[in-house]
């Protein structure tokens, strides 16, 4: 019965990583239709810039993280007005979009482990003398809580903002028709900046809890991206709801599966689930 | 006996009826003009009898014994169905001369394989190519040319396939839509010796002289039914045809 | 004169795999990150049947192209179904899928330890020397060449190319394009099999690591280099991609950091090329 509230325990863990992950990918394919690949590298960018600076300049571990978010969505920022906001205005296919998203990933990835190495390390001394709780039998640390607690207020924040405040309005309507929108009057790149900004911060934070959770290397922003799109498009790429849905799914299938099955084939698993996904519902769980 | 023939033709996108119950005959070897306000379910019908999309309901049946609620896109050839596309869709990115020989080869994969140099349908390909006046800019690529050009690339691809016998019904959707009147001219005489080579033509238009000048016979759609049908002199001057276009 | 001998193996593994993935992306616009997945298992099966059967090479290269090819045809089944960015993604899933298996069924393949001690080829000839072995992937990639051109230059290829266009509209001028996309698919996926064969026997020692995603990634950077749909350029793009890294590499860049600048060098490739030059070189054909 242990094994089952831990199993549970990790998959909910598991699901909010996700769903954090998937959280930021689908604000942004909201907005620009196309798969950002390079979403991954955002949350390694926020780990590492909290490494940097409790590591080296011995900063306090809440103005690093913080400071590892807005990094994070910089960057996301920095994304979009280098490389694809130009090749958007020349209405390129999504395909260009992709590969040129898979180009930053791949090279940013590279940057970083140029300068950091490929080691694997953990954020912070803070995990070693940390609070653990138990629930039915299942034990679950301080961090984990954390993300847990986390990902929720920053889908109820996501939320609130696309349904109560203008700028979610505009970003809506970008999602239905950025023609139309632009039409009438939104100015969508600079909406769009933000969406990217907003949605690689997400990222990062997931990258900095991931960080305090097991680790960080430079190579864990495709395993973190690949494991957010899946849950996008098991839930439904596009809506918000559907990708905390999907991430969940995704985290017991994955935690459960490997209850009988070697842990390493997780990633496998994933993506079977995606694939099954796809041949059955493509639209997801939950459609636009 | 007819060449194709709806028999309460059933379309529908997520609840909206494109077309309802549609029972219509196209006689072979004429020129059967389809009519129709916008949205009345012209281009879902060409698309449905071409395999494009889905039967809903109904059937389509082809010459009399082939009754058919699912049309396989790729098998709507072997029909001897072949049509031209309204929004246009070419191979961009090859060659005009390429365009017109992909229609023309071998279509089993081994037998394709072992086809070199479009084998012997260049000179067919070259025919169909100066009857519309593009066998100078065969070399070129498609996307290079203008808007009438394109049009006409369209015509001389199922012209192609008609010349070959590989197509006897031939569907033309809104085929004059934007042309110049000498390109016009061209396009009218050449649907008009496809009658002469005994295929039969649907022709999907706008353009209502064009229509009285060359269909033997209308067919009028409204909101996805039948709405009258008859010669075009007829036809046109119905006051329900009439009211049918003003009214939207 | 070693080195440059082991630059010009890599250089001609390189361009089979970049010439065989043109195929199926220039030539069939099938954006496939799944080639390094059958470059593995290429290399893998030629590889337990050296070692663990002792068949001959030759023998074991067809071994590798078989195995190779039926895997690629259930995939590519599954691919069928999909288009544009979905495919892209999907096959990178199955590319994740073959690394879990090769990575994990650590029965068959060793799992990270790698296969060591895979031996040159002795047929006729002895190919221990680098030297021979050049000559032999040199052959290689002339008998892959020629076949690729025979397949591009015939009616297939042009049906190909229009699938490329437009898939939809190729299938009402009758034909079955399913059954094309499979087929070119499969054919790619053995060129890259018989690649792997040649890097299995090379290198005589092999790991998961050598057919990761970044691999796939890697090989789609050469021929978007080269230019989509062109065969040339595929040789010229994995000519340029194996040896400009290694320009940097005397350019003072320290071997410690040497696989990070190559992957950082692909990496702005593939970014520059879609931002300024998007059909590469030699390109036939823009994404």
């Amino acid at each position: 019965m242990e094994i089952i509230s831990q199993l549970t325990l990790n998959s909910i863990i598991a699901g909010a990583i996700y769903t954090l992950m998937a959280l930021g990918f689908n604000l942004i394919y909201g907005v620009v239709k196309f798969f950002n690949l390079a979403h991954g590298v955002v949350a390694v960018i926020g780990g590492y810039t909290v490494f940097l600076l409790t590591g080296a300049l011995g900063l306090n571990l809440y103005l690093s993280a913080a400071a590892g978010v807005f990094f994070a969505g910089l960057a996301g920022y920095g994304f979009d007005k280098l490389v694809f906001l130009p090749l958007r205005r020349r209405k390129t296919s999504s395909m260009v979009l992709l590969v040129a998203s898979l180009g930053v990933f791949t090279s940013a990835q590279a940057i970083i482990a140029i300068f950091f190495t490929s080691e694997f390390r953990t954020l912070g001394a803070v995990s070693a003398g940390e609070n653990i709780y138990s629930f039915s039998g299942g034990v679950i640390t301080q961090t984990q809580l954390i993300i847990l607690i986390s990902g929720m207020l920053i889908m109820l924040g996501l939320t609130t903002v696309l349904n109560r405040t203008i700028f979610g309005k505009a970003i809506k309507a970008i999602n239905d028709d950025a023609e139309v929108a632009r039409i009438v009057g939104i100015d969508t790149d600079r909406i769009t900046g933000h969406v990217f900004f907003i949605g690689s911060a997400i990222a990062g934070f997931a990258g900095i809890l991931v960080g305090f959770d097991t680790g960080i290397q430079p190579t864990m922003g495709m395993g973190l991206l690949l494991k957010g799109v899946i849950a996008s498009i098991i839930g439904g790429v596009g809506n918000i709801y559907g990708g905390v849905l999907g991430s969940f799914l995704l985290g017991f299938v994955e935690n459960f599966g490997i209850w009988k099955v070697p842990g390493e084939w997780k990633e496998a698993i994933a993506f079977f689930l995606l694939i099954l996904f796809l041949l059955v519902r493509p639209e997801g769980i939950m459609k636009r | 006996m007819s060449a194709l023939k709806t028999e309460n033709l059933v379309k529908h996108f997520e609840g909206v009826m494109a077309i309802e119950g549609l029972s219509i005959s196209i006689e072979p070897g004429r020129i059967t003009g389809i009519i129709g306000p916008n949205g009345s379910g012209k281009t879902t019908l060409i698309n449905v009898l071409s395999g494009m999309l889905p039967i809903d309901g109904g059937c389509v049946v082809i010459g009399n014994t082939l009754r058919l609620k699912r049309i396989k896109p790729h098998r709507v050839h072997s029909y001897g169905i072949t049509r031209t596309f309204q929004e246009v869709r070419l191979f961009e990115q090859m060659t005009v001369l390429d365009n017109i020989l992909v229609v023309l080869t071998e279509r089993g994969i081994l037998s394709a394989l072992f086809e070199r140099h479009g084998a012997g349908h260049l000179k067919q390909a070259e025919d169909v190519l100066k009857r519309v006046g593009l066998w100078d800019k065969r070399g070129g690529l498609t996307i290079n040319l203008s808007y009438g050009q394109r049009k006409l690339l369209e015509i001389a691809r199922v012209l192609a396939l008609s010349e070959t016998g590989q197509a006897g019904i031939i569907l033309f959707d809104e085929p004059f839509a934007g042309l110049f009147p000498q390109m016009v001219k061209i396009v009218s005489s050449i649907i008009k010796e496809l009658k002469e080579d005994g295929r039969t033509v649907v022709l999907v238009e706008h353009n209502m002289d064009l229509i009285r000048e060359i269909s033997d016979h209308v067919i009028v759609m409204d909101c996805g039914n039948l709405l009258a049908e008859g010669n075009a002199k007829e036809v046109l001057e119905r006051r329900d045809v009439i009211e049918a276009y003003l009214g939207e | 004169m070693e080195y440059l001998t082991h630059l010009a193996i890599l250089f001609f593994i390189y361009a089979i795999l970049g010439v065989s993935l043109n195929l199926v992306v220039g030539y069939t616009g099938l954006l496939s990150s799944a080639h390094a997945a059958f470059y593995g298992i290429g290399a893998y099966a030629t590889a337990i049947a050296l070692t663990s059967l002792h068949i001959n090479f030759f023998l074991s290269l067809a071994a590798g192209i078989i195995i190779t090819g039926i895997i690629a045809f259930l995939i590519g089944i599954v691919l069928s179904r999909f288009r544009g960015d979905y495919y892209a993604l999907v096959s990178l899933g199955f590319n994740v899928i073959v690394y879990s298996v090769l990575l994990n069924w650590q029965g068959l393949t060793r799992g990270p330890l790698g296969m060591p001690g895979i031996p040159r080829p002795e047929f006729v000839f002895d190919f221990s020397s680098n030297i021979s072995f050049l000559i032999l992937s040199f052959l290689f990639v002339i008998v892959i060449y020629i076949i690729s051109r025979f397949l591009v230059a015939s009616s297939f290829g042009r049906v190909l190319k229009a699938i490329r266009e437009d898939e939809q509209a190729v299938q009402v001028f009758g034909y079955n394009t399913n059954y094309y996309k499979l087929a070119i698919f499969v054919i790619s996926a053995g060129m890259a099999a018989a690649a792997g064969s040649l890097f299995a026997s090379y290198i005589t020692f092999i790991d998961p690591s050598s057919f990761t995603v970044m691999e796939s990634v890697f090989i789609l950077a050469v021929i978007i280099l080269g230019g989509l749909s062109n065969l040339r350029g595929s040789i010229l793009g994995a000519f340029i991609l194996v040896l400009l890294p290694e320009a940097l590499r005397f350019a003072g860049f320290p071997q410690a950091i040497a696989a990070q600048m190559r992957q950082m060098v692909y990496g702005l490739c593939l970014i520059f090329l879609m931002l300024f030059r998007p059909q590469g070189l030699l390109g036939e054909y823009k994404l």
